[in-house]
Parts: C-alpha cells; structure tokens; sequence
C-alpha cells in the first residue's frame, strides 16, 4: 500500500520539477591552434587522413570552418549504385523473405502429412501383421514340438535296436535315420505304384459292372 | 539543506562542508583497498631464483597451451562426436534482460524520462544496460521480473518483450513496440554522439534476418513490421488474458507521445535517414538529390 502512495507524491513532486534530468554529451575537447587540415603534399601525411571518412569526420567536429563540401557527406552517384546493387543482391524485402518463408512452412506441412498418411496405413496394415505373426509363430512351434517327437521315437527304436541309448548327433544315429528314411521311401514308392496300378485296373474295368469286387480282391496284395 | 533546516547538525556542520575542498579530479581517488599493487618478481632477497614458478618449462614461463590441448594428438573434445546443442553459438543473437523492476527504478530515480518515448538510446546513456554491438548484443529483452509493481506509464521500444512484460506495461496505460535494429544501427543507436562526430549520413535500419522476420510481423509481439490495425484488437485481446481493463489512451494527456512510433528504417525518433546531424554547429543537413532521397526513402 505504501509504494503506490509514495509513489503518487512523488507524481505530484514530479509536476512541480522536471521528472528526469536530460543526457548531455560532454562537449568534443577543445584544441588549441584552430582546425587541422592533412597537406596532401606532406608525404609525413598518414593515408587515411586523405580519404573521404576523415573529410567528413572533419566537417562532423568542426562544422562548415572545417571549409569541407557538405555535398561531398553523402555517397556519390557511382558510389550510391554500388550500394543499391549490394543491397539488392544480399537484403530481400520483407515480402521476398515472407514468401520463401510460406513457401517453407508449406513444404514442411506437405512433408508432415505425407509422413502422418504413411505411418496411418502402415498402422491400418498393423493387425493384419500381427495376426500373421502369431500364426506363423504357432506353426513354427507345432513344428518344432513334432520335430521334437519324431526324433524322440527314432531315438527310442535306435536304443530298442543297439541296446544303449544315443546322441542324435552322432553318425551311427545319422545312418540309421537315413536308413530308415529310405526304407520308408521306398515303401511310399511301392505304395503309388500300387495305387497307379489300381487305377488301371479300374480304367480297363470301367465297362464290366463287378469293378469294385476286383479292386477288393485285388486289395489284399 | 535539510539538515541545516532541522537543526540537527546545526550550522556548525555547513560550514565545515563549504570550508572543504569541492570533489574534483585533482582530490578523486580509488576507494582504499579497491586497488592492489602489481605483484614485482624476483625482487629484494628472492632474486635470483625461480620466484616460485617451478623449474623450466610452460609452467614456468606462464605460456601453457589452451585448454583442451593434448600437445597435438587430436584433443578428447573432437574425438567424440556430439550432438549439436551448441551448434552456431558464437554466432547467436544475445539479448540483455531488462526487468520491469529495473525500468520502474530507472523512471523512479529519474534517470529515464518516461514522458517521452523511450528506445536503447535512453536506456544506455540512463547506464540501465550495456549493449556492445561487436560482442553478437542486438539489444534488449523486457522480462517480468517486477510486473506486480510496475506503474509507470511509458512509451518503450525494445527487441524482444515476454507478455507478461507486455501485458505489464500496457496495463498502466503504455505502449510497447519490440523492434530489430542490425548491428550497425544498434552501435549509432546506443552511442549516437560518437556516431554524430563521424558526419556520416545516418543510415536505413536493415529489415530482420529470415528467422525473425515471423516475430516482428507478429502483432501479438507488438513487432514493429506488423500490420498497425492489428495491434489493437491484440491488446484488447491481451487485456482479456490477463484479466486487466485497458485503459483508452486516445483520450490520454500524453497521447502525442505514446503514439509516437518509427518508421521501420529509422534508428532514432524524429531523424529520418540519411540527415546528417551536425553537432558543433546545431544544425540538421538533409540531401535533396533525388538519386539519394529514393535510395534513403526505401
């Protein structure tokens, strides 16, 4: 509560005298000897008291007793067309730099929607994949388990046949599956031949009626 | 005067204090203990000797290598690559913070004028902040700090503002521009009498790089390029935020000055570019070639 009272004082004091009190800038020091001029004549001279800078610097300390061409302040013609050229070529104008930046939020939108519409369909893909991977998950094991079994038995029936139990891994084992494996084949094969034959049979006994009692007979072979 | 007034030190003590010597630069001296006498080696009886510096080397000849430096063999810090979060930081634009509290300290002590408008040019010669140009400063940013007890009504222009800062002071009844000088306008901004001596024409403020060009076009900012029929509609919208009643400055005393505004190429109030302003004589030139005044108009 106080400050804002305290405050409110000083506004009245402030009414009476001048609120702050103005900058002054201590004034350039005097030189004795009146205004310098570099003779161009003097090679004591340094460079960069004949060029335009210190011309104009000059008028800036002394004003017109300086005796420098005001005209001479400002940059001449040639000068002045460098200066647009530059200006030109290296600051573009507020709607230049506003448009390449629209143009840059545009393509940013564009790139960020395609990327949202990418990442929406592969997530619409998503159950589809997963329904998939479990099925093929639980395939891979239904195999592995029968994988597991059928060696489990040919272990079994090798132990029934050399009397001692074995490693799958060893060669005896290896040949004995391949042993059995081909037998097997060789029974399936017998098996088809059967079956072609069969159905010979059955072409060439297409017309006669009692086909059925000749496959049965034919069976039991 | 105010003692004598009361009575407490009595005349006795004015007098002493006009039979004293005035302060001048003959009798200014550094507060004792405030200065330490150079550190001399090898003097007196520790001549000689090593002066405490070790034996030989770097070390003693005080020239050791940066820091970082592994005696050639490619330094740690390059060896392992980083992710850049200081990527461009010598480059980055640097902003001094300028609290409300300073700015209210500032007016209360009467070092700023608040009754006319305020720019960088006000701030630095009141000694409120320091801007140096070539060290990557591009000016000031208004911070909160002191919202609650700010009551100046002001007129300020600075580079960034917070809304809190700007809500602030537009709810004393002030007006806040936040507006981009480049780095050359800044340095004759902040030091405009050493700019003055040069008798350069005073140049056209450059407009903001590309990435601050969204900011300053903002009127939620109160950016100095955008649209003025904007700003209002952004006050009032402010004003609902905040919850504060904006006060009507059209019908304020100070109106004049608190619709003061400049132009986005110029650099001080009142001088428009490409015047040249001439101290010693008290006098404004201003060019009338009409090559000039389009290049200085644009």
């Amino acid at each position: 509560m106080a400050a804002p009272m305290r405050r409110a004082w000083l506004g009245l004091l402030r009414a009476a005298v001048p609120a702050a009190r103005s900058y002054h800038a201590p004034p350039p020091r005097r030189k004795s000897g009146g205004v310098y001029r570099p003779d161009p004549d003097d090679p004591l001279t340094p460079v960069w008291q004949l060029q335009p800078a210190y011309e104009a610097k000059l008028y800036g300390r002394y004003g017109s007793a300086s005796g420098v061409d005001p005209a001479r302040l400002w940059p001449s013609p040639g000068k002045l067309q460098e200066l647009e050229a530059e200006e030109r070529e290296w600051f573009p104008g507020l709607r230049e730099m506003e448009a390449a930046l629209d143009k840059k939020e545009r393509e940013e939108e564009r790139q960020r929607v395609e990327r949202e519409k990418l990442i929406a369909t592969n997530m619409a893909k998503m159950p589809q994949m997963i329904e998939d991977w479990r099925r093929e998950k639980a395939a891979r094991k239904e195999k592995e388990r029968e994988d597991k079994a059928r060696r489990e038995r040919l272990l079994a029936e090798a132990q029934e046949r050399f009397g001692h139990k074995m490693d799958y891994r060893s060669a005896r084992f290896q040949e004995l599956v391949e042993e059995m494996e081909k037998k097997q084949r060789k029974e399936l094969k017998l098996k088809k031949k059967q079956l072609k034959e069969e159905a010979k049979k059955k072409a060439a006994a297409a017309d006669p009626e009692p086909v059925p009692v000749l496959a049965e007979a034919a069976e039991p072979a | 005067m105010a003692a004598a007034s009361r009575g407490g030190g009595g005349p006795k003590a004015l007098e002493l204090l006009r039979a004293l010597p005035r302060v001048s630069l003959v009798n200014l001296r550094p507060n004792p203990g405030s200065k330490k006498s150079e550190k001399r080696r090898g003097r007196g009886r520790h001549g000689g000797k090593k002066s405490g510096r070790g034996h030989k080397g770097e070390r003693q000849r005080g020239n050791r290598p940066r820091l970082g430096f592994e005696g050639g063999q490619t330094p740690f810090y390059l060896v392992i690559p980083k992710y850049g979060f200081n990527e461009g930081h010598s480059r980055r634009h640097q902003y001094h913070p300028l609290s409300l509290q300073k700015l209210q300290y500032l007016i209360d002590l009467g070092r700023v004028d608040p009754t006319q408008p305020i720019d960088l040019t006000q701030l630095t010669n009141a000694r409120g902040v320091t801007i140096q140009p070539l060290k990557r400063d591009y000016g000031v940013q208004l911070v909160e700090k002191g919202a609650d007890i700010f009551s100046a009504k002001v007129n300020i222009e600075v580079q960034m503002a917070s809304e809190l800062a700007i809500a602030a002071i537009e709810k004393n009844g002030g007006v806040i521009t936040t507006g981009f000088y480049d780095p050359r306008s800044l340095e004759i901004l902040c030091k405009p009498v050493p700019f003055f001596l040069r008798g350069q024409p005073i140049p056209k403020r450059m407009l903001p790089p590309e990435d601050l060009v969204r900011y300053y076009t903002d009127a939620r900012n109160r950016g100095y390029l955008a649209d003025p029929s904007n700003i209002p509609e952004a006050r009032l919208e402010l004003a609902k935020k905040y919850g504060y009643v904006l006060p009507d400055i059209s019908k304020d005393e100070l109106f004049q000055m608190l619709s003061t505004r400049k132009d986005p190429r110029q650099i001080f109030f009142g001088l428009a570019p490409g015047w040249v302003v001439n101290m010693s004589e008290k006098k404004i030139l201003k060019p009338t070639d009409e090559r000039l005044l389009r290049y200085y108009s644009s």
